[in-house]
């Protein structure tokens, strides 16, 4: 009795049982497909770069399950000539249907094969910040500097301007110090060269710049530029400004706070020191 | 209990201790377990083995693992060397070395720990967008190889060919770290060659043997990471031989 419901069609020539065996054929690709994936990461981790790894998995799962998908059908004793022609068929009125989730999908292969980013870059696109973790067929997920989780819509980021920190093998970054100007600028800036000589990731070509920049109202500004590997920056700006600091005021350079001078007109009875009669400078 | 070539240099059985002005290497045996020390002016590292008893090998390595891997690249930078159009020249340049320590057997080993006496500086061979980030060395020219510290610097025996029809400045020459062969006995040494096509083309590779009887090739650190990346050994500079 049992039997005889799983050879009850459902539509078609399409009995109960077919679709069982389908099932069990696309269940049964799926689960290779993720003992192929675990053991390739396995094996195969400390071998290839994680970005390249995770795109390597992607392709293999992708094929295990359609040659799955492709073993089942004949349970359905589908022609696949005319599944060829309904498949185009249905793709057509599914893709007016869901306009954006095709848009998406297309929106990812350009981007899969474009390539303006890859899983571990740092990049800005749009209102979003953070690290590359998973370029997916729909959509990308980004992890912010703050870690949180945003998925971005694949259309999005294919009509955004991306901004890649680290497309580049290197990158400069700049920083402006201000000194006073009893202080000699000339001997800052040697010893900010120093500095810069003696850090393994300033690059040596392009070189660091240090130049009088502005002579500002509270400062003289010296101006930084560093180049250093793209993968390493930010570890070398934070360090330096530091140093530059340590440095600068172990010889005796003052960094000063910002600062005015103020002179009241002879005549006008105003000083900060009433005790020395109506002129007087003041600073603050 | 040691096999020597250099100081420090060489193939020890745990425990030992290995000494040299500025440096320390030890492992010492426990009653399952082992700990390594080292100390260098970089300061000092300790790590627990998971056995008591096995082979240790130090020796030079590629220098481009330090402070952090960033690079596979290494960029010699040296005083201008005139050539004329289809001529050949055999030139000595001195370069930092970093010393490996590894465990295991010849043909499968780990790198434990790599340190240096050298001061790494960093820099950029081409341009930002498709150019290699390079480890620095800005060397003399010598014509014979200069007398070394082997403990903090090699010799790489280098072959300048000008294949092109004009005369050409060569001050770089830039290698793929993956290529790199070094060798040891009483100093460390490699032996490489560039071929210069014009002012900015050239290709360098690495020779795969000694630069002088004797000498030994030593374990490298590229292996170890076990990279499917095939090696190439030839590498294109597209970029200039000159400044």
């Amino acid at each position: 009795m049992a039997f005889e419901s799983l050879r009850m069609e459902l539509f078609g020539n399409v009995t109960l049982l077919d679709l069982i065996v389908f099932a069990i054929a696309v269940f049964v690709a799926l689960v290779i497909a993720k003992i192929v994936a675990i053991y390739l990461k396995k094996s195969l981790s400390d071998r290839i770069p994680p970005a390249e790894m995770d795109f390597l998995i992607k392709v293999i799962q992708a094929a295990i399950v359609i040659i799955g998908v492709y073993l089942a059908l004949p349970s359905f004793n589908i022609n696949l000539a005319d599944m060829l022609v309904v498949g185009g068929t249905m793709g057509l009125v599914i893709a007016f249907a869901s306009q954006r989730i095709v848009s998406n999908f297309g929106s990812g292969l350009f981007l899969i094969a474009e390539r303006p980013m890859k899983p571990g870059d740092n990049v800005n696109i749009g209102t979003v910040s953070g690290t590359v973790e998973e370029i997916r067929v729909l959509s990308t997920i980004i992890k912010t500097h703050e870690g949180v989780y945003v998925r971005v819509p694949n259309e999005k980021i294919f009509t955004s301007e991306i901004t890649n920190f680290v497309a580049n093998v290197a990158r400069r970054f700049e920083y402006t110090i201000g000194i006073s100007y009893q202080s000699d600028a000339e001997h800052a800036i040697r010893i900010v060269k120093t500095l810069l000589e003696d850090h393994p990731f300033v690059l040596r070509h392009p070189s660091p710049s240090v130049f009088v920049d502005t002579l500002a109202d509270s400062s003289v500004n010296l101006r930084v530029f560093i180049w250093a590997p793209s993968r390493v920056w930010w570890s070398v700006r934070t360090e330096m400004l530091w140093a530059i600091k340590k440095a600068l005021e172990n010889e005796g350079i003052e960094i000063p706070f910002p600062q005015q001078v103020v002179t009241f007109a002879p005549g006008t009875g105003l000083s900060l020191n009433p005790g020395c009669g109506g002129e007087g400078e003041g600073h603050g | 209990m040691r096999v020597p070539s250099l100081p420090v240099f060489g193939i020890y059985q745990i425990p030992f201790q290995t000494d040299a002005p500025g440096i320390t290497v030890s492992v010492e045996s426990g009653l399952a377990t082992s700990t390594y020390r080292r100390t260098s002016p970089e300061g000092t590292l300790a790590k627990r083995l998971g056995y008591r008893e096995g082979r240790v090998i130090i020796n030079p390595v590629e220098p481009i693992n330090l402070p952090t891997e960033v690079t596979g690249m290494l960029e010699f930078h040296f005083m201008p060397v005139t050539m004329r159009p289809n001529s050949r020249i055999t030139i000595c340049l001195k370069f930092p070395v970093e010393i490996g320590v590894f465990v295991g057997a010849d043909d499968n080993y780990t790198l434990l720990d790599v340190f240096s006496l050298a001061r790494p500086k960093y820099s950029l061979y081409g341009t930002p967008e498709k150019g290699v980030i390079t480890r620095h060395v800005e060397c003399e020219v010598y014509e014979d190889a200069p007398p070394t510290n082997p403990l903090e610097e090699g010799v790489l025996f280098l072959t300048l060919r000008n294949s092109g029809r004009d005369w050409i400045e060569v001050t770089r020459a830039v290698f793929e770290s993956s290529a790199l062969r070094l060798f040891y006995d009483k100093t460390v040494a490699m032996a490489g060659e560039m071929e210069v096509f014009s002012r900015m083309v050239a290709e360098t590779k690495v020779i795969d043997r000694p630069p002088e009887e004797g000498m030994k090739q030593a374990l490298r650190v590229y292996p170890t990471k076990k990279s499917l990346i095939p090696e190439r050994p030839p590498f294109m500079m597209e970029y200039g031989v000159g400044d």
